[in-house]
């Protein structure tokens, strides 16, 4: 990696300077936030990326503005007598593989989240290495995203899903063999129908080399996968990657269209482990506005759907289903949880984290002006990993803690005992002008 | 007549042979400045200090004391923050983030002023771009809007995740076809013994693209009169303008579709071409048995408001209907998706639905309220406020009634009115292959009424809430 210049070194002090002191100041910046990330969520995680709990001082750091979904959902908590005791034992963990059949391990994770994918080009192999170190100290995964695998990331294997998408970009042999997980990406919430959208100027020879294509030329991954026109020809891609790798875990990451439920089922009856729903409105990459708006169903719907059908089918317990697309705190996955899910993956969360503003330039000239999205060599700088891997273990670790403290409040000693309890929830119709304003 | 006059270019696909239907686009920036998206605040004093205490800092390494945050130019003038080149800001908060004390961005309220409660002001920056650009607007970071809300952001487009035989858009590999018919189309033909047809036969205008140019307010322009008029000829579809406007400004041609009111219909005589398709304002059997005699080979569409009981026009013979909603999209109260749908469910009931061709207007204004309008019932959608909003216009109040809205024209240079609506279109007929694409339809004709490959959030938050306590659908 390219050395820092006194400059850079001047400007990552100043940003981390700006990160913890933003979130102290009795003003907010004014352009900062949307109707979903709003400028308190956006400085709440920044919080909790610096001291590893939630903010003390006032600031919301459970729901937005957005009028609907998970911002209209809170839980009915017990009345405080009957919580369980602080130092009661909770179990946050979640296993991954849930079928009786086949001789995949049994793997687990201590919290009910794993990293979603970011493909090297989208995200700077900086940013990468940050989220694979978190994963590794949190003994979860992170995920390459279709760009392939830099070997950068090896020393973290254990902990890195390789994902196969249409474009199969850097897909090789032994990037199967190095995952304990292997997630083929049938399409994404963001841009549900289309596919994966790589900009020429993000294209450096770097990533060409990793991506085997040419530098500088814009890449498309293709829609739909063109082998895959049945539910049988999506098993015989899952038998493909059992072939190469029998221990892998295999997961299925689809939108969320009209009959997501029946999609589940036969991915389900096609092999896959864990279904990854991701919904319409999350997303880190570049996406048409159309597509994010409006195609595909948001994940609060999806999730239930899927969930009651799964169990009337009588499969819901062989199946992990995994929800992403718009989970921004602790709140969100714990209502997702509640609404069916098994458990959640995290996205922007992460690049909040590590300083995302939501300004929605990730395109744009250079990329990324905070280093996140970005492959200029210059910006990548701003992120070091290891400043990196500490902010986004100190988010894990509040979103651990206020998990606990949800479930201790709800009476409830662990996290599966949550999942599909509808009943925990309330609907609190929203009040406002568009976004959510008085 | 009108004086200026658009060089005029070949319509599309009036090339001999067979070729792909193509907009050219070239870009078309604003004329007229708009306000920058955001206002940075420097304070100054505060900014010559933090270069000094950075040169001491760097021991008067200028380089790196004078390295500043922004990667997009705002302080990249001679000046440097002094005076920051508030055009070029992206709003991306590095720099006030990196020095609060020193810089603050805040959102343009003269941007916010934009458009009106119902066409946006985050509406009005998309169509500029897409006017000005001719591209699909693309950005990072996922949506950052409401989570439904009311009219056509109370509904999603479906997808397809695997079986998906077609694809265009971005790819351009297969070929989704976006052309649509409009007219009179009998359910079967009769003959006669020799073979001769005898009954009715199809009267059909076939399009393009799925939509037209509607008639704009009584105080545009004519230049915007010959826009809207040469915009719609080279496109390939029609644009739609009262008939005593027409007959002033000289806008003739088959693209041309007049309407016709009571009040107009001594006008009818000064008519001296063929329109492909004519509107009658309002319903008035005499007339409309009239016009299609005068008019025979034309088609002849009445022209009602959305919330109109079809059934009478029907039975007397009507198969084309322009339903017109007003600007904000609604009709007798109702908004246009529900009304729609309605119309469309009580053709299809009466058997009538593959005869009868919908055209409807008022509220559409972004791209995915065109796949959303067709999902709903209509076969075509006519443009308005959108078309003028890509030409600069500026709402004075609400732009909602069509008798009353007062719309600010600026003065247009047709050539460059022409091209902002064909890139307009061109954005607007991408991101609906798009749509298509996601959905693995190949023709635009197989939405219409597609209601299983809409999603309603009353109806999906019925499904995936009702138990949950406090939801009361
Ligand atoms: S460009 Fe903006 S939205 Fe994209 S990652 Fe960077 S800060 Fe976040
Ligand atoms: S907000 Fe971003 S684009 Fe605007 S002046 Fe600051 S650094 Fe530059």
């Amino acid at each position: 990696m390219p050395e820092r210049s006194e400059s850079v070194a001047k400007h990552i002090e100043a940003l981390h300077r700006g990160f913890d002191l933003w979130p102290t100041l009795p003003f907010h910046p004014p352009a900062l936030g949307d109707a979903r990330w709003t400028e308190e969520l956006i400085l709440s995680t920044w919080v909790q990326a610096q001291t590893g709990r939630p903010p003390a001082s006032g600031l919301e750091y459970r729901v937005g503005r957005s009028r609907g979904g998970f911002d209209c959902l809170e839980f009915s908590f017990l009345p405080e007598d009957r919580w369980l005791a602080e130092e009661a034992p909770i179990d946050t963990s979640i296993p991954l593989n849930r079928r009786s059949d086949g001789p995949q391990p049994r793997i687990e994770i201590p919290v009910p989240w794993y990293g979603a994918g970011m493909s090297f080009g989208s995200i700077s192999e900086q940013v990468m290495l940050a989220r694979a170190k978190a994963a590794q100290r949190w003994r979860t995964f992170t995920c390459t995203g279709e760009g392939g695998y830099p070997e950068s990331l090896l020393p973290y294997k254990e902990h890195v899903i390789t994902q196969v998408a249409t474009g199969m970009f850097g897909v090789r042999e032994e990037t199967i063999l190095w995952a304990p997980i292997v997630e083929f990406k049938y399409a994404q919430g963001a841009k549900p129908g289309l596919g994966g959208h790589l900009l020429g100027d993000k294209v450096t020879a770097a990533v060409a080399r990793m991506r085997e294509s040419l530098p500088w030329v814009s890449l498309f991954s293709p829609f739909p996968f063109h082998s895959v026109y049945s539910v049988e020809d999506h098993k015989k891609h899952l038998d493909w990657i059992r072939a190469i790798h029998p221990q892998a875990l295999l997961s299925v990451k689809v939108s969320t269209p009209n009959d997501v439920d029946m999609v589940a089922v036969g991915s389900y009856y096609a092999g896959a482990h864990i279904l990854h729903l991701d919904g319409g409105y999350g997303g880190t990459g570049a996406a048409p506005e159309i597509a994010k708006k409006n195609i595909a169903m948001p994940i609060e719907l999806a999730i239930p759907k899927v969930h009651r059908f799964l169990e009337h089918e009588g499969i819901r317990d062989e199946l992990v289903l995994m929800a992403s697309g718009g989970i921004r705190t602790a709140y969100d996955l714990a209502k997702a949880i509640a609404l069916g899910a098994d458990g959640v993956v995290l996205g922007t969360a992460e690049l909040v984290a590590l300083g995302c503003t939501r300004c929605g330039n990730c395109e744009r000239g250079r990329g990324c002006p905070f280093g996140l999205t970005t492959t200029d060599p210059e910006l990548s700088l701003l992120v070091d990993p290891e400043w990196g891997a500490e902010r986004i273990g100190k988010l894990y670790a509040s979103f651990e803690f206020e998990l606990r403290e949800i479930l201790r409040r709800l009476g409830l000693s662990s996290v599966r005992a949550l999942r599909g309890r509808t009943d925990l929830l309330r609907y609190r119709r929203a009040e406002g002008g568009p976004d959510g304003t008085a | 007549m009108l004086e200026t006059r658009v060089p005029e270019e070949a319509p599309l696909g009036s090339e001999r042979g067979y070729r792909r239907y193509h907009i050219l686009t070239r870009p078309a920036p604003e004329r007229f400045p708009i306000p920058p998206r955001f206002r940075v605040r420097v304070k100054k004093h505060r900014l010559v200090a933090l270069v000094f205490k950075e040169l001491l800092e760097y021991r008067g390494n200028l380089k790196v004391a004078l390295s500043r945050p922004c990667v997009y130019g705002v302080f990249g003038g001679p000046l440097g923050g002094l005076t920051p080149r508030e055009h070029l800001c992206v709003g991306c908060l590095r720099c006030c983030v990196q020095y609060p004390e020193v810089v603050q961005i805040q959102p343009n309220p003269l941007r916010k002023r934009l458009g009106d409660s119902y066409l946006r002001p985050e509406y009005v920056d998309t169509l500029l771009y897409e006017a000005r650009t001719g591209r699909v607007p693309v950005r990072g970071a996922g949506w950052r809007g409401a989570f439904g809300g009311e009219g056509w952001d109370s509904m999603w487009t479906d997808m397809s995740e695997i079986v998906r035989p077609t694809r265009d858009g971005i790819h351009g590999r297969e070929f989704i076809s976006t052309q649509v018919d409009l007219g009179e189309k009998p359910g079967f033909l009769r003959f006669d013994a020799r073979g001769e047809p005898t009954g009715p036969l199809p009267r059909v205008v076939s399009l393009p693209l799925p939509f037209l140019f509607d008639a704009p307010p009584p105080t545009a322009p004519p230049p915007l009169l010959e826009v809207l008029s040469e915009a719609a000829r080279r496109l390939g579809t029609l644009a739609i303008l009262p008939l005593p406007v027409c007959l002033e400004w000289g806008l003739q041609g088959s693209w041309v579709v007049p309407v016709v009111s009571e009040a107009d219909w001594g006008e009818m005589e000064r008519m001296r071409w063929r329109p492909q398709l004519v509107e009658l304002e309002g319903w008035h059997p005499g007339r409309y048995a009239e016009l299609r005699r005068r008019l025979e080979g034309s088609v002849v569409a009445v022209r009602v408001p959305m919330h109109a009981d079809l059934s009478a026009m029907v039975q007397a013979g009507v198969r084309v209907f322009h339903l017109c909603a007003d600007y904000h999209g609604t009709s007798g109260g109702r908004f246009a998706a529900g009304l729609l749908r309605e119309t469309h469910a009580r053709l299809v009931q009466a058997g009538l639905r593959e005869e009868v061709s919908l055209l409807g207007s008022g509220g559409v204004v972004m791209a995915e309220h065109v796949p959303k309008a067709i999902l709903c019932g209509l076969d075509a959608v006519a443009l308005d406020t959108a078309l003028w909003v890509a030409l600069q216009a500026r709402f004075e109040g609400e732009c909602r009634s069509r008798r009353e809205a007062r719309v600010e024209f600026p003065s247009l240079e047709p050539s460059w009115g022409v091209q902002r609506l064909l890139n307009l279109a061109n954005s607007w007929r991408d991101q609906l292959l798009e749509v298509l694409g996601a959905m693995g339809l190949r023709e635009v004709r197989r939405l219409r009424g597609e209601l299983g490959r809409a999603m309603f959030q009353e109806e999906l938050e019925h499904e995936a809430f009702a138990d949950i306590e406090g939801y009361a659908g």
